[in-house]
């Protein structure tokens, strides 16, 4: 599902989703190279680096959060999961968005236990 | 039918139905700001977002700024 294409991974993410990216043929790079950039926490140190870099300012560094992965992983028709829906904005952000919006689709932590999930 | 399609327009847009081959952390934001259109939860995410990085830009404008300052390169040399 995911041949050929790049990932940088926050050290918020927990191995499974990682290897779950690995095993479904993503390969894992610097955030530099990457295609795709992962967390599990925006406040993190790694992912904070993402937030204030240039690249960010301008607009070619979105931060999605790696429940994504956990979600396709349970999902029936894999490519039907919405990776828009997974954006993760920055920590100082959240709170007023979430005041407009209501809970983010990743803040649901029992939907997206990867654990269970058998791997293919 | 129009309800249909209001309801579709009221609650998503490209950056909720843009398949993910198409898509990734490089144009993602790019691609919502070219859109006209945008649902309440990217539009609210995208608005919060861009107001963060002009502020971002604007500090690192002024960093680039006392940095080529010639007192402060002055300053530098000295302390170096
Ligand atoms: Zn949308």
């Amino acid at each position: 599902m995911f041949q050929g294409q790049r990932g940088w991974f926050c050290r918020s993410v927990s191995q499974a989703l990682r290897q779950f990216w690995v095993d479904q043929g993503g390969m894992v790079s610097d955030a530099q190279a990457a295609d795709f950039l992962f967390s599990c926490d925006a406040s993190h140190p790694d992912t904070l680096r993402i937030y204030q870099s240039l690249e960010y300012t301008e607009d070619s560094a979105t931060v999605f959060h790696a429940y994504y992965l956990a979600a396709v992983a349970n999902a029936e028709k894999k490519n039907s999961v919405a990776l828009g829906h997974f954006v993760l904005p920055p920590a100082c952000l959240q709170k007023e968005i979430r005041r407009k919006i209501g809970s983010f689709i990743w803040e649901q932590d029992e939907k997206f236990q990867i654990e269970k999930h058998s791997r293919a | 039918e129009t309800d249909n399609c209001s309801r579709m327009l009221k609650y998503r847009c490209p950056g909720c139905i843009v398949v993910r081959k198409l898509l990734n952390s490089r144009n993602f934001s790019k691609l919502l700001h070219s859109c006209a259109y945008q649902c309440d939860h990217h539009k609210v995410i995208m608005e919060a977002e861009d107001k963060y990085k002009n502020e971002l830009r604007k500090a690192f404008i002024c960093a680039k700024r006392i940095l080529l300052t010639p007192c402060r390169r002055r300053q530098l040399s000295k302390e170096s």
